[in-house]
């Protein structure tokens, strides 16, 4: 009965002549994508814009196995034809600024688009403020390749032509940060590249916190694959990073000081610019959000999903972003025609690669509760870990097609 | 799904999954997934 009313409410303006409800989202990666297709896909009747600066996109998830040598940057890289094949009006330029009384954003272009509700999936931008010495420059010398693109491949490129017997050091955040598992994925990728091509090497990864994701099973992995290969300092045991020397690629601890042949600095991160520029942020740096609506807090008719928004419980990853752009879009198209949002459920499934053929995955179901995104209780968890080695092949081989059917279904 | 949920039916990760829904919810999954996707936004109504 809603859904009849709904194309009912939705075709009529069109039969009047009147122009379409409009729905602008900002950013083209997994969740603003995946949200454009949701939305023109269920509601045809909506004229949707997706505004994205970049003409190709390349996803961080799989961009550690080009890290290690293990898969070309190419295959990590998409497009947006198909989605404008679908119907969305793909907008390469920047948005410069959001009025919402007026409801228009600005592109860097001079355009002017109104919108009757803005999606705003801005991703991350990396706090290059946050550890002295480590700036833009000192990037280039140490590199984050927490976006993937040209700093995936100056990892790549500097993990090849370091000496056997040097070290690797990397460094995590303190939480929240895109992404839970990836530094410890790279760092068991990296030993991977170690191990067969540098088996004199060494990794320290240096921890700004106590625990992280899946954190038993990388341990017993390191353990099996990688004996005394990697280091791992936690925060209790100095791991926190306070600043950094890029002319001699010197990392320091409160307790320490590591020379290091290849630095991986991973920054702390906040809500990119743009959310700042929409007034979405709030003063820890990500924006809050209702968890039925995932509309800002903030500001009324902008709604902010993946990697930006405080998701509660739900972790900074792909699958989140990709989830969390279908209950958006069922929930813009709802309000758009007069109707309450409906209570989502959301899942998230991480898997993460130990070795090219050793899969490990952490699965949570979410709801809303208390004004949060909560895990429901009972469900999700990490995978045993005393499954055999068959498990884990299984489970590279599931990242795989996960991988294949994203990126199929939000971009092909 | 219900086996998954049970725990009947081996798994790697939809055991951990299915755990978070209701028999309810997982009728609805089950009949959108059928193609029914009126039954299921019926079934999905609070």
């Amino acid at each position: 009965m809603a859904a009849g009313g709904a194309a009912a409410a939705l075709g009529a303006p069109a039969v009047l002549g009147q122009a379409a409800p409009r729905v602008v989202v900002v950013g083209g990666g997994f969740a603003g994508a995946s949200c454009a297709r949701a939305l023109k896909a269920e509601s045809p009747g909506l004229a949707v814009t997706l505004v994205e600066p970049a003409k190709l996109y390349v996803t961080c998830p799989f961009s550690n196995l080009v890290v290690a040598g293990l898969r070309d940057l190419a295959a990590l890289q998409f497009g947006y034809e198909g989605i404008a094949r679908a119907g969305i009006d793909v907008v390469h330029q920047s948005v410069v600024g959001v009025d919402p009384d007026a409801r228009r954003v600005r592109l860097d272009d001079g355009t002017e688009l109104g919108y009757a509700r803005l999606v705003m999936a801005p991703g991350v931008d990396l706090n290059l403020d946050a550890i002295p010495g480590y700036d833009q420059a000192a990037a280039e010398i140490m590199p984050h390749a927490w976006k993937a693109g040209p700093q995936t491949l100056l990892l790549r490129d500097q993990l090849h032509s370091m000496p056997d017997g040097g070290t690797v050091v990397m460094s995590a955040p303190a939480n929240p940060f895109r992404c839970p598992p990836g530094p410890y994925e790279r760092a068991s990728l990296i030993a991977h590249f170690l191990k067969t091509r540098k088996p004199r090497a060494k990794l320290i990864l240096l921890d700004g916190k106590d625990a992280f994701s899946k954190q038993k099973l990388f341990e017993a992995a390191w353990q099996e694959l990688y004996p005394g290969l990697i280091e791992w300092v936690s925060l209790s045991f100095g791991g926190r990073v306070t600043g950094v020397d890029a002319a001699t690629r010197t990392i320091a601890t409160e307790f320490a000081s590591h020379r290091a042949d290849v630095a991986n600095i991973i920054p702390p991160q906040r809500a990119a610019a743009v959310a700042r520029i929409a007034g979405v942020a709030d003063q820890t740096g990500w924006c809050p959000i209702d968890p039925v609506s995932f509309e800002s807090r903030l500001v009324p008719g902008i709604h902010v999903i993946g990697d930006a928004a405080i998701g509660g419980a739900m972790p900074k990853s792909a699958f989140t972003a990709n989830g969390q752009a279908k209950v958006c879009a069922a929930a813009v198209a709802a309000l758009i025609d007069g109707r309450q949002p409906i209570e989502p459920k959301l899942i998230n499934t991480c898997y993460s690669f130990v070795a090219p053929d050793y899969g490990i995955s952490i699965a949570g179901v979410f709801e809303p509760r208390d004004g949060l995104l909560a895990e429901v209780k009972g469900a999700g968890g990490v995978s045993p870990l005393d499954a055999p080695r068959t498990v884990r092949t299984l489970e590279a081989g599931y990242a795989e097609s996960w991988f294949q059917t994203v990126t199929h279904e939000v971009f092909a | 799904m219900l086996a998954f949920k049970a725990g009947t039916r081996a798994a790697t990760v939809m055991d951990r999954i299915a755990k978070g829904f209701s028999d309810e919810e997982i009728r609805a999954i089950a009949q959108w997934l059928g193609g029914d996707a009126g039954a299921s936004a019926r079934a999905a109504k609070p």
